[in-house]
């Protein structure tokens, strides 16, 4: 090989390395954002996994959200140690029946993880998750040391400027929320937005220094290319834990939207209460983080 | 079996007991169930003499095991089962230098010190101190050092390897919290390895003989054991070679006569034995091969004498009790707050031997090692220390693994009612008083919902249930108020039982008008 070629080879080798790597760190640049024919699909009376079949369909298939070769992550709502039927984590057929639409997409790789707040190993264990998601083909990731987590600025952060980001969620070309409808003693209720608290390490920062706006300030930070509210068991009382089964009510519903804020809005009123009663839903509308005028919105509605 | 073959059998035996309880305490990830770690530790013969007071039936096989080995072949409890007695092997043999395997030489036992220490600290473990037995305990040292000396670097190892792994997203191995032994801790046991070291490098099993309790308790068995190492006068040419391989220093090769009660059955000296002049066979008491221990007359009074002030001393066990010091450190608890299971602090320092299997078993390291938290009748005894981690609701794995029965097993279904302590709120630290926004960190991860939240002054405000609360320190953990945690577990010093909570049925949602409320 002569110097030139050589050099050539060298050079040609760096350009492609640096784009590719620049892909990899910005994979939204090269994103194309999807023209979807609703802007809410909401469908109620099946299971999760059928449920979600229909309405990933509604907003035409996961084709729409995950190309051929792409890296995605779902973060489900893992927190907590209880079975499934304690309604604290997201039903894990519906994660499972998530992970297959992106590997059927072409999806090259699917992972799952959650910051829980039980013992990591119990709640990925114990909620199903770590087994339905592994069966399914994901590749289940811890996020249980703060190795995991980078530090990003929150853009457009009124109080939460910085944050510690679990790394997959900063390099995954598609980001799906998953999270599960709940009652929530000091938000009073958890769902799209509440989740993505899983997705950093110090959570303490958050509760010390305005919960809602923090919520709402991370929101806006990373929105997530689709939101899937699991609302078929509903836990009603005594969250986000939950002490026994007294607390759960079916409700068979599920909420699939790019849009978090209208994601939220429409669970709280699945739960019963008004979303400007819920502080974060409210700051980050205002933020235009996202829509909570449902009645302005194109919504698909489906009973099964 | 040819009696050459002994020592061979008894490497192998000691190395097959050693590995695996070894692999116990630096096991990062929990990969030993419970019951394999009940049947490791089941035969370790001082925590089996203390669970006899806990009234363990399953212990009692264990222990009545070693007895029946003990009668019947002499220490190869020592020699084998003992952790730690392999350990100094390990110590002894890497003593390189010249003839070192031959460095030995018979010195008579000191009885005296080490019945005396027995004695002494079997008195203060009955009166409830366990301070003397948890520095002198073989198995809890062995742990000890584990625990705090190998498991910090075996965790360094496994993370390093793991972050490794992480950065291909390969999610084979776990990075492990790296806890940082306390100084002390670090001080304490790496002086108990450096004399144990030394002395075993020297030595031999110096150790066993004057200092150890078991080796003291279990050397008035073999005092009487059936078979025994012997001297066949016929064969032995009196070449010395026997004495001077014996770790234990036991063997008097000039006068042939072997003081059993301290030989821990290692059989290195029937391997030397070039003309099979040393036997191990059924003890016949014969005016030839006499090896009753030089135990003379003035020893046997001081002993009685020493075992008849201890009974004395029974009665006033509460002039023992050891004195709690003032709380320090992180946590606002005024009295140390035992695991679930131990039934209070008086019974767990009075039952706990500390070998620390229990913190290494903790999946959340919630259960840490202490120094005098509970005295120095607890010297070293585990605590549960809620800046680390909150206990986990379902979690029972330090009652199924602890050896002495300072921590009982419990039912998931019966822990999930032990209240170990109670939370305490202080509303002037509070978030939601001190910069008037939500919080609820504590309630969010409460699992009996015993703290709760109550709207007040139009924000939401924590509050205690005492009867449903458990003192887990899910609440204490998570607070999340600097620098005092604003809700905090006051320990109970006897554990009580709480109500179970209870919770109402969630009335099923009103049907909307439509088919979705929106």
């Amino acid at each position: 090989m002569d110097r030139r070629s050589f050099v050539k080879q060298t050079l040609g080798a760096t350009l492609l390395a640096g784009t590719v790597a620049a892909s990899a760190r910005f994979p939204r640049l090269f994103a194309g954002v999807p023209s979807l024919p609703f802007d809410l699909v909401a469908v109620k009376g099946g299971e999760p996994d059928a449920m979600f079949d229909v309405a990933i369909g509604a907003l035409g298939g996961m084709t729409a959200f995950v190309r051929k070769g792409q890296k995605v992550v779902i973060k489900p709502n893992i927190g907590w140690d209880v079975t499934p039927e304690r309604g604290g984590n997201t039903n894990p057929k519906l994660v499972s029946r998530i992970v297959r639409h992106c590997l059927d997409a072409g999806a090259k790789e699917v992972y799952v993880f959650d910051h829980t707040c039980d013992d990591w190993r119990r709640s990925y264990k114990n909620s199903g998750i770590e087994a339905a998601a592994k069966d399914a083909g994901a590749t289940v990731a811890p996020g249980h040391t703060e190795g995991y987590y980078h530090s990003v600025t929150v853009t457009g952060g009124k109080v939460l400027k910085e944050a510690h980001v679990h790394e997959l969620i900063l390099e995954s070309d598609v980001y799906i929320n998953v999270p599960v409808l709940k009652h929530h003693s000091s938000t009073q209720l958890t769902a799209g937005m509440k989740n993505q608290m899983g997705e950093v390490w110090d959570r303490g920062y958050w509760h010390r220094n305005d919960l809602h706006q923090c919520i709402a300030d991370f929101a806006g930070y990373r929105k997530a290319d689709l939101t899937v509210i699991d609302a078929y068991l509903m836990m009603k009382q005594n969250g986000p834990r939950g002490v026994s089964l007294d607390d759960v009510v079916p409700l068979r519903t599920q909420i699939v939207t790019t849009d978090v804020v209208a994601a939220d809005a429409a669970a709280a009123k699945l739960f019963g209460v008004n979303p400007d009663d819920i502080s974060y839903i409210k700051i980050a509308a205002a933020a235009k983080i996202g829509r909570k005028d449902l009645e302005n919105l194109n919504i698909k509605r489906i009973s099964l | 079996m040819a009696l050459r073959h002994l020592r061979t059998v008894r490497v192998v035996v000691s190395l097959l007991l050693f590995l695996p309880v070894l692999f116990m305490f630096i096991d990062l990830t929990g990969i030993l169930p419970a019951w394999w770690i009940g049947a490791l530790t089941a035969p370790e013969f001082i925590p089996g003499v203390v669970r006899l007071f806990s009234g363990i039936g399953a212990g009692v096989a264990a222990l009545l095991f070693v007895t029946g080995l003990t009668l019947t072949f002499g220490r190869v409890y020592c020699s084998t089962i003992c952790p730690l007695g392999t350990l100094q092997d390990f110590f002894s043999r890497l003593n390189r230098r010249r003839n070192s395997r031959r460095r030995f030489r018979f010195r008579r036992q000191n009885y005296l010190l080490h019945y005396g220490l027995l004695g002494i600290t079997a008195v203060l473990g009955v009166g409830g101190s366990f301070f003397l037995l948890n520095i002198i305990e073989p198995f809890s040292n062995f742990g000890r050092m584990c625990g705090t000396l190998l498991r910090p670097l075996a965790i360094l190892l496994n993370n390093g390897i793991a972050s490794l792994l992480d950065a291909g997203h390969v999610y084979l191995l776990f990075s492990a919290p790296l806890r940082v032994p306390s100084p002390e801790s670090v001080v304490l046991a790496c002086v108990f390895a450096g004399g144990l070291i030394a002395a075993s490098y020297m030595r031999g099993r110096l150790f066993c003989n004057t200092l150890c309790p078991a080796g003291a308790l279990l050397g008035l068995i073999s005092r009487i054991s059936i078979f025994r190492i012997v001297f066949d006068r016929a064969a032995c040419k009196d070449c010395g070679l026997c004495e001077k391989v014996c770790k234990a220093e036991c063997i008097d090769s000039g006068s042939m006569r072997v003081d059993f009660s301290a030989c821990v059955s290692c059989f290195n000296c029937i391997d030397a034995c070039p003309t099979a002049g040393l036997r191990y066979r059924a003890f016949r008491r014969a005016a030839s091969d006499r090896s009753s221990p030089p135990f003379n007359r003035r020893r046997r009074t001081i002993l009685r004498g020493g075992m008849g002030a201890a009974l004395m001393v029974l009665p006033g066990r509460d002039t023992l009790k050891a004195v709690l010091p003032a709380p320090t450190g992180k946590s606002r608890s005024k009295l140390p707050i035992s695991p679930p299971g131990s039934g209070g602090i008086e019974r767990f320092t009075s039952r706990c031997t500390a070998c620390h299997l229990c913190v290494s078993a903790c999946p959340t390291q919630v259960l840490s090692p202490s120094l005098l938290a509970y005295g120095p009748g607890g010297f070293l005894q585990p605590r549960m220390d809620y800046s680390v981690s909150p206990c986990t609701y379902d979690c029972v794995l330090c009652g199924e693994v602890c050896p002495s029965g300072a921590i009982l097993p419990l039912a998931p279904e019966a822990k999930k009612l032990v209240q170990i302590g109670k939370a305490r709120f202080v509303k002037d630290d509070c978030i939601v008083i001190t910069k008037k926004t939500e919080c609820g960190a504590c309630s969010e991860h409460c699992p009996t919902k015993a703290v709760h939240m109550v709207k007040t002054d139009g924000l939401f405000l924590p509050e205690v249930n005492d009867d449903i609360c458990i003192g887990c320190g899910s609440c204490e953990h998570p607070c999340p108020s600097t620098p005092n945690k604003a809700i905090y577990v006051e320990s109970n010093p006897v554990h009580l039982i709480a109500r179970k909570p209870e919770t109402k049925k969630a009335e099923p949602q009103a049907a909307p008008a439509a088919d979705f409320p929106f």
